[in-house]
């Protein structure tokens, strides 16, 4: 049965790659979808991560939300630093979607003020770090070049060093900058600050702050980008479900055409389970095909994105299994189509 | 040895709504060697007969018999391996599975059965090479003519070496050229432990045979005196699904003209009143009634033969009568 199996998918190839090419495309738009909604994740965890603090001492207010703008008093850095358990304690400014002027454009940019040298002063991978004030390191996904002259609210800057894979809420880059700059140019030159990050574990933390390990602040951060999550992970069900119909059609039509030759193998002895089995397989071994043609179609479409796309490995290991599901699920539609098939229909013209 | 016995046949289904009976206690006897040829005009059942004695449909009432085998007892996987070692069968329309190689073709009920692919292989070049197809057994069925696709169907019907081989109008779909090579070939397998069975309303065939079962009486041929015949009020004249002989005029009383219908109620069709006739479709096309007939009151009527009651119908048309007499 596998050998007729086999002839019919060589002999009706054609409708068989239309299903091929059409699952592909949707199983590359679910994988795209897995990378979407894993991206908002690995992009919060690389930017926390890269700080490389044990703790984050941030406002009550802030619920652990890296991205918060709850401001304290820059005061507490001092007090921090001074617990038992702290080995070195920085402030940090964090100002979500502020817009910097690059000659006639504007980029919107996360802007993360840090203590030149300190936790959380990057580390470009071209030009040179913060080294004081004036200066900013940009993400690349701003696409601003390295020197370039911006301007931030009313603080001129210049482009010193740049970064890749700093971004945060769905691709922004980040604007690396000296406290004073952002305390200057975005908060009335107020000493503020919007986090104090530790290595070390501070005993306790003024009132008014709480403390947050970096995985707290990964998690809570990813909280408001819930809903968007959860949209993309139902459209990547859907997708799924989509390419089960594509399929699904196929092997129907498939198994339309060859109600005939069902009825001449049932007449020649096979089983109504065998013919069931010849159309599963077939189902399979397509959805199989469109699972690997959707593979390697996610591979150039992700340059498609700006949004930082990270499809987790998890996503291609089960697509196999997926696949394996979906085909049989697909040839279900076929079932009646196969067992019912009459033998005696094989006589007359 | 391959003695195929049918005893009692009788096979009704429901089509359309109404109960069809193709032919009814259908019995003949044929034997290993022969090539029998079932005779008979389009929907007289043939192909039923054919279903029937390939084991792909159980009849309504009625005995098959192959040897000591009764076919008509076989369930489940009784059944599956008398279809599939008993009994090849050859399909009118060829029935090759297109996207197979002829070669795969024959492979196809080897396989099913469990040889193994060398055997079956080379099963299928020597039956390949038997129907001189030897050379053709990489092409698909739509790379060769009907005759060839033919001779593959005759091949994988034989891959079992089955005693019993039937055909069903093997040689419809061909040109004459065609038909001389398989006939050739159907009367060559027609072997000492073997018997074959076609099915064909091609009257050809029969030169052949060695026994011809005809499924219906060629009424339009008979010649016979008219028959007076006297119905009660309710008596049946005929059913639906008898053989047809002949044509009838109603002198007096009324006869109503019905179908049954599968759930047992009828379908009135017609009354048929003194001077009018009915019955005639039947006879003349070698098919069986296609309804019944049973009288509404006390009737008298008489039975023509087709050729008498053509004879009678010209005579009434000469004499400006509208109706036989």
């Amino acid at each position: 049965m596998i050998v007729i199996t086999l002839a019919d998918l060589r002999y009706r190839y054609r409708q068989f790659l239309i299903a091929v090419l059409g699952g592909g495309v949707v199983l590359a738009m679910a994988i795209l979808l897995s990378g979407l909604a894993n991206g908002f994740r690995t992009e919060i965890n690389a930017t926390v991560g890269a700080v490389g603090a044990d703790r984050w001492v941030m406002s009550e207010k802030s619920n652990g939300r890296v991205a918060s703008v709850a401001t304290f008093d820059q005061a507490a850095v001092q007090q921090i630093a001074g617990e038992p358990g702290v080995r070195a304690a920085d402030p940090v400014v964090m100002l979500p979607q502020e817009v910097l002027r690059v000659g006639g454009r504007q980029v919107t940019v996360n802007v993360l003020a840090v203590r030149p040298g300190g936790l959380g002063s990057p580390r470009p991978g071209s030009g040179s770090a913060l080294t004081g004030g004036g200066q900013l390191v940009l993400d690349r996904r701003a696409h601003v070049p390295l020197g370039s002259a911006v301007t931030l609210g009313t603080t001129a800057l210049h482009v010193v060093g740049t970064v890749s894979g700093r971004t945060l809420t769905a691709g922004i880059p980040l604007a690396y900058m000296t406290l004073a700059d952002a305390q200057a140019a975005l908060l009335g030159g107020q000493p503020v600050v919007t986090a104090v990050v530790t290595t070390g574990v501070p005993t306790a933390v003024p009132a008014g702050l709480a403390m947050f390990t970096p995985g707290q602040v990964e998690a809570h951060s990813l909280t408001t980008l819930a809903s968007g999550v959860s949209s993309i992970n139902k459209s990547r069900t859907m997708m799924w479900v989509v390419a089960a119909i594509i399929i699904a059609a196929l092997v129907y039509v498939s198994a339309l055409q060859r109600v005939r030759d069902f009825a001449v193998l049932k007449a020649l002895g096979s089983s109504s389970a065998a013919l069931f089995g010849s159309l599963c397989l077939q189902a399979v071994l397509v959805t199989l095909l469109a699972a690997a043609f959707g593979t390697v179609l996610s591979f150039f479409l992700t340059g498609v994105f700006n949004q930082p796309l990270s499809v987790p490995t998890s996503a291609y290991a089960t697509l196999p299994l997926v696949a394996l599901v979906v085909g049989v699920a697909a040839s279900l539609v076929a079932l009646r189509r196969a067992t019912s098939a009459d033998p005696v229909a094989a006589f007359g013209g | 040895m391959g003695t195929l016995r049918v005893t009692d046949l009788t096979v009704e289904f429901v089509s359309g709504g109404y109960k069809v009976t193709p032919f009814r206690d259908l019995s003949f006897v044929a034997e290993d060697g022969q090539l029998a040829v079932l005779l008979g005009p389009s929907g007289c059942g043939k192909t039923t007969l054919l279903s029937c004695l390939a084991g792909l449909l159980t009849p309504t009432r009625g005995k098959i018999t192959f040897d000591d085998l009764d076919v008509t007892q076989l369930r489940g996987a009784a059944l599956s391996a008398y279809r599939r070692r008993t009994v090849g069968v050859v399909f009118q329309a060829f029935n090759l599975i297109p996207s197979l190689t002829a070669r795969a073709n024959v492979m196809v009920p080897l396989r099913i059965s469990g040889v193994g692919r060398t055997g079956a292989g080379e099963r299928a070049d020597q039956l390949l090479r038997d129907v001189d197809l030897g050379e053709r057994g990489g092409h698909r069925p739509g790379q060769l003519s009907g005759g060839q696709q033919q001779r593959v169907a005759i091949a994988r019907a034989l891959a079992q070496d089955p005693p019993l081989v039937i055909a069903d109008e093997p040689t419809a779909h061909l040109d004459y050229i065609q038909v001389e090579g398989i006939l050739r070939l159907i009367r060559q397998i027609a072997a000492p432990g073997r018997l074959v069975v076609v099915a064909t309303h091609d009257d050809r065939i029969t030169q052949l045979a060695d026994q011809v079962i005809e499924l219906v009486p060629h009424a339009a041929s008979l010649q016979r005196e008219p028959v007076d015949v006297e119905l009660e009020a309710g008596q049946v004249l005929f059913r639906q699904g008898d053989p047809s002989d002949l044509v009838y005029v109603v002198r007096s009383g009324e006869v109503v003209i019905y179908r049954e219908r599968a759930d047992g109620s009828e379908e009135p069709l017609d009354v048929v009143t003194p001077g009018r006739y009915f019955g005639e479709l039947g006879p003349m096309m070698n098919l069986p009634r296609s309804a019944s007939a049973r009288a509404v009151s006390r009737a008298q009527l008489v039975g023509y033969s087709v050729r008498e009651f053509r004879a009678s119908m010209r005579a009434a048309s000469d004499q400006h009568d509208p109706l036989p007499r």
